[in-house]
């Protein structure tokens, strides 16, 4: 006697079994693609903030004659700041977990170094001289993402190098740079392939161009657009 | 071009007389249609010192100290000078017997002189083939190591008569103040100032970067080339050059100060012997005092012209140079 196909309990869960696998088994794929895994890579590419810096005030003194009862004698005063400026970043991601990447960036900038001089003994007209330098900060960093949803706030840390060239290129500087990190990356589309990156944080840099020998901690943001892939 | 040997003019350090300003300068001479750097070819420079005794200091401690100033000089990083002290003579510093001798001259009639250095040069090289120093020992003198209310102190003077002898002429980098019977210093940095610091001060023992550069630029070592760099441009006025204008490259990072002077019609300066990265540029005229002490006085020295500092920041490179730059300066 025959029996219909559907009769069969098992049979029915069978074919059900396997008629949804492989339904299930592409959703489980698009939920994996909508999100990093590891190996998955993330360009970033946009525009950088640095904060100016207030740098040294100094003095041009000459030695005072004691005959004159002088305790000091200054020429002229000097007030330099590098000021705040735009510049490009680009950055490289490669996921080693689903919430941890390792970054390689560099970031662009080309800060106008002022000078105000003034306060001259013989009258000098004050006068603000300028200079412009191209500054390069190549970096590696460790993001942790603190969620894998279309929002994705991240911290980051890390360090790198940097490389200030001076006006024509006529004297390079460099130095050693830190970093700490707060961002957040907004995923667009069901693939969540192109989102918006947005930082801020400080970097602290030991060399490169300076007037003195201490760290200077300069407050940076960037905001980019970033494709994972 | 004939070879000859000559006296040139002598270099005084006065107490009173003129300049303000800033920077070190070379001795030269006019060869043809060009100018040659007066230096020393021959190392060690054997020096004499007289035996006379002279202001209340002795053949003896003069020679410590003339020792002292030379060892001071020849300390400067990345010059290259040695001397050696060999004896003590009877001759006098004013002769020209083929000796480099230093010592004491009383001359009451040069009021204003505490010491000056002259030299025999070859007029075609350059070479300095001898120099004398003389002290006035008019003047009350001390080698006390604080140095001694009212008078003199031997190593501080003796520190600039050495640089004359070893070819750096004035540095205008100080400033003065009109008083009666002459013009007095009120502050300087560099040894090279030409009008002394007052009786008991000590302050001229120590050289400066102006004076450091100086002596560098003109006794290079390899170093030198390699580490330092320098500034070059030109002074106008009028769209023509100013000739005797003072510049003074004004380190950012350190403020050292170091000057040179716009040597030609054209208003051409070279500043060498300064440290790498950004320096401020101002320039001034030698307008208030002897313009014989930095220059001949058949040059057309232009002194009218305000002070003025340049509008750029200049980068001194490492072991290069930064050319082209133009400094306009404006009429009085």
């Amino acid at each position: 006697m025959s029996r219909p196909l559907g009769s069969n309990p098992l049979s029915a869960l069978a074919l059900l079994v396997v008629l949804a696998s492989p339904s299930e088994s592409a959703a489980q794929v698009w939920v994996g693609s909508a999100g990093p895994k590891p190996g998955s890579v993330e360009i970033t590419a946009g525009g950088a903030w640095n904060a100016g810096q207030d740098l040294a005030s100094r003095a041009a003194t000459l030695t005072p004659n004691p005959g004159t009862g002088s305790s000091g004698f200054q020429l002229f005063t000097s007030d330099a700041s590098l000021e705040p400026t735009l510049g490009a970043n680009a950055a490289v991601a490669v996921y080693v977990t689903r919430r941890i990447a390792v970054e390689g960036a560099v970031r662009l900038a080309r800060p106008q170094l002022r000078v105000r001089l003034g306060n001259d003994f013989e009258g000098a007209p004050p006068t603000t001289a300028t200079t412009t330098l191209n500054q390069y900060v190549f970096t590696g960093s460790l993001l942790y993402h603190l969620g894998e949803g279309r929002v994705a706030p991240f911290v980051a840390a890390g360090a790198g190098h940097v490389r200030d060239l001076h006006g024509g290129n006529e004297l390079v500087e460099t130095g050693t740079e830190y970093h700490g990190k707060l961002g957040l990356k907004m995923w667009a589309g069901s693939r969540r392939r192109i989102g918006l990156r947005a930082e801020a944080g400080v970097s602290m840099i030991d060399g490169g161009f300076s007037f003195e020998e201490r760290t200077r901690a300069v407050p940076i943001a960037m905001l980019g657009l970033s494709f994972r892939f | 071009m004939r070879r000859g040997v000559i006296a040139v003019a002598t270099l005084a350090f006065v107490l009173l007389g003129g300049d303000p300003a800033a920077a070190y300068l070379k001795l030269g001479i006019r060869v043809g249609a060009g100018t040659v750097t007066l230096k020393w070819q021959k190392f060690p420079i054997r020096y004499f010192v007289s035996n006379a005794s002279g202001g209340g200091v002795s053949a003896t401690e003069l020679r410590d100290v003339v020792n002292r100033t030379f060892a001071t000089w020849d300390a400067v990083p990345r010059a290259e000078i040695s001397a050696e002290f060999a004896g003590f003579t009877a001759a006098r510093p004013n002769d020209n017997d083929g000796l480099t001798v230093i010592g004491f001259l009383n001359r009451p009639q040069q009021s204003r002189t505490l010491g000056a250095t002259s030299f025999l040069v070859d007029t075609v090289t350059g070479e300095i083939v001898e120099a004398e120093i003389f002290l006035n020992s008019a003047f009350d003198w001390s080698v006390a190591p604080s140095g001694q209310p009212n008078r003199f102190d031997v190593e501080s003077i003796m520190l600039h008569e050495v640089g004359h002898l070893l070819g750096l002429g004035h540095s205008a980098l100080g400033e003065t103040e009109l008083r009666s019977g002459g013009r007095r210093v009120l502050a300087a940095e560099a040894v090279m100032f030409p009008i002394a610091f007052s009786a008991g001060s000590i302050e001229g023992r120590t050289l400066k970067p102006d004076d450091m550069a100086g002596l560098a630029d003109t006794y290079p070592t390899t170093a030198f080339r390699r580490e330092l760099g320098s500034i070059s441009g030109r002074v106008r006025k009028d769209g023509r050059g100013v000739l005797g204008a003072h510049v003074v490259a004004f380190n950012l990072r350190n403020g050292h100060m170091v000057g040179g002077f716009s040597l030609n019609e054209d208003g051409s300066f070279v500043i060498g012997g300064l440290e790498p990265g950004p320096h401020a540029l101002r320039v001034e005229p030698l307008d208030d005092g002897d313009v014989e002490s930095f220059f001949d006085l058949t040059l057309n020295i232009d002194t009218n012209f305000r002070v003025k500092f340049h509008d750029r920041i200049i980068v001194v490179p490492r072991g290069g140079g930064t050319s082209g730059i133009e400094i306009r300066v404006e009429p009085k």
